[in-house]
């Protein structure tokens, strides 16, 4: 199926040098948005577009943005705070990257119109700490924004006021999920939190705390201009507007691609990505980041938007589409998996902590020779006992992942075991 | 109070309980590594992870609140497999050190395995080789290898003791627990680290490798050590262990007391307890040159006798007791009716242990078990002339050595030469052995029955928990034979009946 | 204790730990700057810190031992940081690992004797689109070969930074 309206939301004008820099994005409706917001909208009629846009997160989750700041409650005595997960540390995702470094002002905007949405006066942007470049250029745009009061006391001259801060983060995976996020924002180990309580009532330092994407806020500002009706006319009617998707692996041309949720998994990568590299054949799609279920190359003929996928027990994830190809092992993919959850686990729940760790000296013995047909049932066994007995997500996600290879490629690890 | 159903039955409970706490309050025990009643919810075993119906995902036991007509599931098929993954979990990466490690015999692994897993061995990996003998404490341990991330030691030093000395290191199953460099713990409540770990992660020098646990009794008693009257357990050596060993008690632990010393004890009560096998007084003994043992007959004949004498004389003042502030109501009760109702005139001072300090939180600075029961009897420590009240004195008797903290040995001894009769009633060897007659061994609390009045007013009772050591006998046993032997016995009965 | 901050970083930590309603907030972009500082985190460094932030050292060690980025020894002058995740691992990471190893003379996670580069294995970078990719201290360089390598270990050695 070819795609639907090939309108560019997300990376509009990108084409135009030094969008970067304020007044250049100016001169490309750039703050727009902002005007409109604060001088011509209530906060509730900001909600009410960002519910019928039927945004969903961006960042892997896919919880309705709309849905998440109405549970911050409206009468408290706390200050409420914003915090915009750049962390992207999802393997495969390098779209908010993108974003950051080519239209920071789109993602500013996006976050003062959400703060004015939702009551906040103090937001910080929670950037992993490799984007050491990434988070100098923000810096930047945020002097600029404040030196023409969009940011600061009395935006535009309302009584609205907002603070902006750049937090770097110091290499952790686990902090790109929001309560870890939260603990690293304190100064503290990122351990994800117990929920409930959740984010919305008890937060940063114990107040209401909204946590989105990059992606998932820049789209705040064509959704203030353009509303909410037409914004999910972009994607699909409960999934609304376009996605960034990073493709990689191994196409001829890897990059960031705005598409309309729901475009076929096929058409991007063969349409859109170039294809396969001279001389490969596709072997196996991973569509949302390495925490999806992979996908056999029968089953990439499908709409990426998260309810097409969660059918084929799999997700859509930060939309992040890995190509791997016939000449990869597919024991090589379970390294890769196992390596990384055991790396990234924060250690703090038993099955998480103990289990990543047991898998992966399994699969490194494999890889050692020394491995057994029993292994992979174990494995399987093992994957299964951390699911859904977890404190947050990435037990889940390490389970999935191993569970999605090993049942569908179990024949070819089962020969690379006999050979060795 | 609201509804709930667990594993079928109805129940009524308060509100405001999670699903551990009501469950437990019902008689339902659900297992649990990290949960501490005293320490706020953690969470991250996994252990107490339980089925409510119409949640799709299993929760936790220890922080779901419970809600009208909630139907839980403990010991359902899913539930018991849940347990049984994070058992697994947790003793793969688990060194099998059962035959080297105290803990064995009261380890929550051991019993929740004993009692949920019994499942094969399915771990073919090499399991972490850590440092086993780190020192994080002038007397604890820390086992690397053993350690299952409960974080019970972490929080316990941030929450009840605010002193937070422990922190969680590295990341994944790198993690461990650690001191900062060398800084040992060294505050009063460390001791409590060894019984809050699950398994034998950090344990105690004082007690390790020294007995197995199950040739171990305990029984309740008070911490006669200051003036706060924790609940004690003490651990003593059953009749079950087949050699014959001089050591009764190997260790002392918190009894829980939410009025009192909640679930703790200090390090000062805790490793107190030598004195009640250690330099204790025997036998009935009296010098004559030198010692030699009497019977307790002869003692009350006498000292009976020498009563007797005095009271006849019309020479009462003659007489003076010097009581301490640790012995129960009950015997200060039995002093008032012997001396200052039965023979009024004899002069009885009172001297207690010197103060310390105090650690604002349990230990107060009052070392004395009974102060409070001592004052309601009008025994109160005064500031008084020691030598002037020796002065002229024929019969003295001593219970305890506490004298000796508030004057000089050197004059002490000298007043009493000029005295003809001087008696010691106490438990264990002190100075005062040297300077008097007759020395006559007392029981320790352990040995007793009784009650302590605590500083903050409240009256526990306590019982006897081992058998008392050679010939020793509680005071109030002493104090009634001897009323018996001192012409005052009709009275002293009547006196003790009226009262 | 002689271990103090410049008073230039000093005025940053200050103008930082405003930025935060509690102090702790500010102690991942504290021992950023401290690790520009002085290379690394040490014992001494960690007491500095917790001195700043009015908490426990070990409150600080428990941060930097969980966060990748933080080192307790020194490094050298270029930290090479090579990805192993997926999209690289698919465009031959592990082979160019192995190759700048050997070129290197050192094994993952040593430094070379005259302390000029260091090499890690990271997971993803977040540039797949350039995979496989490396990052040396804060930059970025990707659709690596050997050639590039050579060329890049090259100019490092001389100094010469793009």
């Amino acid at each position: 199926m070819t795609s639907m309206i090939e309108e560019k939301l997300l990376t509009r004008n990108l084409e135009v040098e030094n969008l970067y820099k304020i007044e250049i994005y100016q001169k490309y409706d750039g703050y727009k948005a902002l005007k409109k917001a604060l001088l011509q909208m209530t906060p509730e009629q900001i909600l009410e577009e960002v519910k019928k846009a039927n945004l969903r997160g961006r960042g892997g989750a896919g919880f309705p943005a709309g849905l998440k700041w109405s549970f911050v409650p409206k009468d408290t005595h706390k200050p409420k705070y914003l915090c915009v997960n750049a962390d992207e540390g999802e393997p495969g995702t390098f779209k908010d990257r993108f974003i950051m470094t080519n239209n920071p002002h789109l993602l500013i905007e996006g976050i003062i119109i959400t703060c004015y949405c939702v009551g906040i006066h103090t937001a910080f942007i929670y950037i992993r700490g490799e984007y050491e470049h990434v988070a100098q250029r923000l810096e930047t745009a945020i002097k600029e924004a404040y030196k023409k009061n969009y940011l600061g006391d009395n935006i535009l001259k309302t009584n609205f006021s907002l603070n902006l801060y750049i937090h770097r983060g110091a290499g952790a995976y686990i902090c790109g999920e929001e309560t870890a996020l939260l603990e690293s924002l304190e100064g503290k180990r990122g351990h994800p939190r117990l929920k409930p309580p959740f984010p919305a009532s008890v937060g940063l330092y114990k107040c209401p705390t909204v946590i989105n994407n990059v992606e998932t806020i820049s789209n705040i500002p064509i959704i203030v201009l353009k509303g909410g009706e037409w914004f999910v006319k972009k994607g699909l009617p409960n999934d609304g507007g376009t996605r960034l998707f990073s493709v990689s692996g191994s196409v001829k041309n890897p990059g960031v691609y705005e598409l309309p949720t729901g475009t076929n998994l096929k058409d991007i990568i063969f349409n859109y990505a170039g294809g396969m590299k001279e001389g490969r054949t596709l072997k196996a799609v991973i569509p949302g980041g390495l925490s999806a279920p992979i996908l056999r190359e029968d089953e990439i003929d499908i709409p990426m938007d998260c309810e097409s996928l969660m059918k084929v027990n799999s997700m859509l994830g930060s939309s992040a589409i890995i190509v791997i190809d016939d000449r990869t092992p597919i024991i090589d993919v379970l390294r890769v998996i196992v390596n990384f959850y055991a790396h990234e686990s924060c250690g703090q729940c038993t099955p998480c902590r103990n289990g990543t760790w047991w898998m992966k000296n399994i699969v490194h013995r494999i890889c050692n020779g020394y491995g057994k047909i029993s292994d992979i049932d174990n494995l399987l066994r093992i994957a299964n006992n951390i699911c859904g007995k977890t404190l947050c997500p990435m037990g889940d996600a390490a389970s999935m992942a191993v569970r999605g290879v090993l049942e569908k490629f179990r024949q070819e690890i089962e020969d690379y075991i006999k050979k060795r | 109070m609201i509804k709930i159903t667990i594993n079928g039955k109805n129940y009524k409970v308060k509100e405001g309980l999670t699903i551990l706490e009501a469950s437990k309050q019902v008689g339902i025990e659900i297992p649990h590594f990290c949960y501490h009643p005293a320490l706020e919810s953690e969470g991250s075993c996994r252990m107490c992870l339980v089925e409510i119906k119409g949640v799709p995902k299993l929760q936790l036991a220890c922080s779901t609140p419970i809600k009208d007509g909630m139907e839980i599931e403990t010991e359902n098929e899913r539930v018991i497999e849940a347990r049984k993954a994070v058992l697994e979990f947790l003793l793969a990466g688990h060194p099998l050190d059962c035959p080297i490690c105290d803990k064995a015999g009261e380890c929550k692994l051991q019993d929740y395995y004993y009692k949920f897993g019994l499942f094969e061995d399915r771990f073919e990996e090499e399991k972490p080789k850590r440092d086993k003998l780190f020192r994080i404490a002038p007397n604890l341990i820390y086992d690397q290898e053993r350690c299952i991330l409960c974080t019970r030691c972490v929080r316990f030093l941030r929450e009840i003791t605010k002193t937070g000395e422990l922190g969680v290191l590295n990341r994944g199953k790198e993690s461990l627990i650690s001191i900062y460099e060398q800084e040992l713990i060294e505050n009063n409540y460390s001791g409590n680290l060894a019984d809050i770990c699950p398994v034998g992660a950090i344990t105690d020098i004082d007690f390790r490798f020294k007995i197995r646990t199950w040739f171990l009794e305990r029984k309740k008693s008070i911490c006669p050590i200051c003036s706060r009257g924790c609940n004690i357990n003490i651990h003593f050596l059953s009749p079950s262990f087949p050699f014959k060993v001089e050591k009764r008690v190997f260790r002392i632990t918190p009894e829980p007391n939410v009025k009192i010393n909640g679930y703790w004890i200090c390090n000062l009560g805790r490793y107190n307890y030598h004195y009640i096998d250690n330099d204790r007084i025997l036998h009935p003994l009296k010098r004559n040159g030198e010692l030699k043992q009497i019977s307790w007959e002869e003692f009350y004949e006498d000292i009976g006798n020498k009563i007797k004498i005095l009271i006849r004389r019309k020479k009462e003042e003659k007489i003076g007791v010097i009581v301490n502030l640790s012995l129960t109501n009950e015997e200060y009760e039995t002093l008032e009716i012997f001396f200052n109702k039965c023979i009024p005139g004899t002069e009885i001072i009172t001297f207690g242990k010197k103060s310390g300090k105090e650690d604002n939180f349990l230990l107060t600075e009052d070392r004395n078990a009974n102060r409070k029961g001592a004052g309601k009897y009008r025994f109160k420590e005064k500031k008084i002339d020691i030598l002037k009240f020796l002065n002229k004195k024929e019969l003295v008797i001593f219970f305890g050595h506490e004298i000796t903290e508030h004057c000089n040995i050197q004059l002490l001894s000298e007043a009493l030469k000029d005295i003809k009769t001087k008696v010691l009633i106490a438990s264990n060897k002190g100075p005062l052995i040297n300077l008097v007659d007759y020395i006559l061994p007392s029981t320790v609390i352990a040995e007793k029955e009784g009650s302590f009045t605590n500083s903050q007013g409240i009256t526990q009772k306590f019982y006897r928990v081992l058998e008392p050591l050679g010939e020793s006998r509680p005071e109030i046993e002493i104090l009634t034979s001897l009323a018996q032997k001192s012409g005052i016995w009709r009275n002293f009965l009547m006196t003790r009946r009226a009262g | 204790m002689s271990l103090k901050f410049s008073p230039q970083i000093e005025k940053e930590i200050n103008k930082i730990i405003k930025n935060y309603p509690q102090k702790q907030s500010a102690l991942l972009s504290i021992l950023h700057l401290a690790q520009k500082e002085f290379g690394y985190i040490s014992e001494e460094v960690e007491r500095l810190v917790a001195q700043i932030l009015d908490i426990k050292p070990i409150r600080v060690r428990e941060v930097v031992t969980f966060y990748t980025m933080f080192h307790q020894r020194p490094v050298g002058k270029y930290h090479i940081k090579v990805c192993r995740n997926i999209s690289c691992s698919i465009n031959g990471a592990e082979e160019l690992i192995d190759y700048i190893s050997e070129k290197l003379g050192i094994k993952v996670g040593e430094t070379t004797p005259d302390k000029k580069f260091t090499l890690s294995v990271v997971e993803c970078l977040g540039a797949c689109e350039h995979a496989p990719c490396m990052q040396v201290n804060s930059e970025y360089y990707g659709n690596l070969d050997k050639k590039k390598i050579d060329l890049i270990l090259e100019r490092l050695n001389n100094d010469i930074n793009d």
